[in-house]
């Protein structure tokens, strides 16, 4: 359950630390994003010497979520931390890595991009 | 589909209950139900909690090393489709089963071995120690300050009652 004001953490190397979700994109007043849905966020925290920088406004993918999420057979999985992946426009991830394990429905929703990269995929 | 076990209590977690946590690091720890999830985010050791397996596992209540606990253990390695072994597996394991059962009795009956003689010891040395709060009934009636004392007040008051009455 991301929604607006929310600080998630980053789970690849594009340079920024911590994000801060401004909104959802999909609807117009679309309350909380969940695994899978793309967000603006701004960057909060950022690694010094990097291209990205504090305060700049990026997309993201939400990757992890500590709200459960709930599968058609049945399973419900929960996560650690609230997480998200620096994407472009085109969905592509703005890093070379991913850090940490990530939900299988990012493939159904094309990000296999980050789908491959990730080390572990649940 | 895979029967998993629960993290907390080994209990067998079947498809459509309990709740799987992710840790960052990737390690998954499944749950039959919220209590054992409960009980995990309160940081407690399921080998001190005494309901669960491990517990009776580790204070020696259960049997531990049985030879019927192998077929039950996880393979990773996934075995290649055969109409008769299946078939063969199905019937083996009711049998298996069955001799897990007898097993299990066996041990729950050793254990419970020396269990009425040292209660017949307690039930006689208690009965050694406290045998003077023991009053027969024949001292009971000559000396009225065992009795309780309501009981004569109400049959006093009972008798005056029905005098005035006559």
């Amino acid at each position: 359950m991301i929604q607006p004001q929310t600080h998630l953490n980053v789970a690849d190397n594009s340079g920024a630390r911590e994000l801060m979700c401004i909104r959802i994109i999909g609807a117009s007043n679309r309350r909380y994003a969940h695994i899978g849905d793309v967000i603006v966020a701004v960057i909060k925290e950022a690694v010094p010497n990097m291209p990205l920088e504090r305060s700049e406004v990026v997309r993201a993918v939400i990757v992890r979520t500590c709200k459960e999420l709930k599968r058609d057979n049945g399973m419900i999985i929960r996560y650690d931390d609230n997480a998200a992946v620096v994407i472009d426009q085109e969905g592509n991830p703005k890093g070379t890595r991913i850090f940490g394990a990530i939900a299988r429905e990012l493939r159904e929703l094309n990000f296999t991009k980050i789908v491959s990269l990730a080390p572990e995929v649940l | 589909m895979r029967l998993e076990k629960c993290w907390f209590c080994s209990s067998t977690v079947y498809p459509g209950h309990g709740i799987q946590y992710v840790r960052n690091d990737a390690k998954i720890f499944r749950f039959c139900r919220s209590k054992c999830h409960k009980n995990f985010k309160m940081k407690r050791n399921p080998r001190k909690v005494k309901w669960t397996k491990a517990y009776r596992r580790l204070h020696g209540k259960d049997m531990t090393q049985d030879s019927t606990f192998e077929f039950e253990r996880k393979r990773n390695r996934p075995e290649r489709y055969d109409r008769n072994v299946t078939e063969n597996t199905l019937k083996a394991i009711r049998k298996i089963d069955k001799i897990r059962v007898v097993r299990d009795e066996r041990h729950h009956k050793n254990r419970m071995k020396g269990k009425k003689t040292k209660e017949q010891r307690e039930a006689t040395k208690e009965l050694e120690q406290s045998i003077h709060m023991v009053k027969a009934p024949a001292a009971l009636a000559n000396d009225p300050s065992l009795t309780l004392p309501i009981k004569v007040k109400v049959s006093q008051q009972k008798s005056e009652e029905n005098r005035m009455e006559e």
